[in-house]
């Protein structure tokens, strides 16, 4: 599993697209998922989802059960690209503090199984796990 | 070892935190590890939190320490706990030897003193930094954890941004002290200063 991560508006998927197609990892366009609009099952088959932070709001919303165990065994050389949310003064709506929480939980856990996590700042990443 | 460590909302600070000292510890024999917990219990979240926390803890041999606030005169209450001799005489043996402290989290000890009644109010940051003088005095490692707070877009009060201005001033001088200063992203520790 790869992890690119960034700020919102970090050019972290652009980053990720050039730097799979760079190293024979290319991911064709209908491989990738967005995160605000597939289905909850398509992350266990797609090749890449992007916006995962959107992923996990709508688990949230939807009352939809994420398992970490069950995306990392059943599709373990997925590519998430996702937004950090976890900076900033704690909200204080009920809703976005649990699911900054929440997010930040899943991410932690996925990052863990990752072989490589990248963290992209104004289009530049830098690998924080792993080697790129 | 001053170490602190920062990171977002979930990101595993804590759990690395909690390592950090168990580790240092180790490297330290006849120390006795002290948790200072800075979160009141106020409201059933919180409440969740504090117990995720100290399950997190169990067995790990800490001892719990509360302080809300007047982070200083906790520290001194410690050392004679402790059995140790009078801070204020100086003294070299004040067995600083046997002192781990792990303090989380900055973020709330900031708001308490800000809010709470007995809070030091407008001086909070400098009660809040002697009080961090105090630990480094007194025990042999201090690992504290605090949070990034400033990387939003929030609407901001006044209110808001006098507490982000007080806990970035107190994070700055922290960082300028300690001898590492980690951010903790998704679980994976990145170092900012060693």
């Amino acid at each position: 599993m790869k992890m690119i991560i960034g700020g919102a508006f970090q050019g972290q998927l652009a980053w990720a697209k050039a730097y799979l197609k760079d190293h024979d990892w290319k991911i064709e366009e209908h491989e990738w998922i967005d995160g605000k609009s597939c289905e909850f099952e398509d992350l266990c088959h797609c090749r890449g989802i992007y916006d995962f932070h959107e992923y996990i709001r709508r688990c949230l919303k939807e009352n939809h059960e994420f398992s970490c165990r069950e995306v990392i065994e059943s599709n373990p050389e997925l590519v998430i690209v996702t937004n950090e949310i976890g900076y900033g003064l704690v909200p204080v709506d009920d809703f976005e503090r649990k699911y900054r929480e929440y997010t930040g939980r899943i991410c932690t856990e996925l990052a863990g199984a990752s072989d490589l996590v990248v963290r992209v700042v104004m289009g530049i990443g830098t690998a924080i796990k792993g080697e790129l | 070892m001053f170490h602190v460590i920062t990171g977002g909302s979930g990101s595993g600070k804590s759990a690395y935190a909690e390592e950090e000292l168990l580790r240092l510890a180790a490297n330290s024999p006849d120390t006795e590890k002290y948790y200072i917990a800075t979160m009141e219990p106020f409201g059933e979240e919180t409440l969740k939190k504090i117990e995720r926390h100290r399950r997190m803890r169990a067995g790990k041999g800490f001892q719990t320490v509360e302080c809300y606030a007047g982070l200083a005169g906790c520290a001194k209450e410690l050392v004679k706990e402790a059995g140790g001799k009078n801070v204020n005489e100086k003294d070299e043996d004040c067995d600083r030897r046997k002192r781990c402290v792990l303090l989380e989290c900055m973020s709330n000890l900031v708001a308490n003193e800000m809010y709470r009644p007995d809070g030091a109010r407008e001086y909070t940051v400098r009660e809040i930094l002697s009080g961090i003088s105090m630990l480094l005095e007194t025990c042999t490692h201090v690992v504290v954890v605090t949070n990034e707070v400033c990387a939003d877009g929030n609407a901001e009060s006044e209110e808001m941004m006098q507490y982000k201005q007080n806990l970035s001033r107190i994070n700055q001088r922290m960082a300028q002290m300690a001898d590492a200063v980690t951010e903790v992203v998704y679980g994976i520790p990145v170092e900012i200063k060693r």
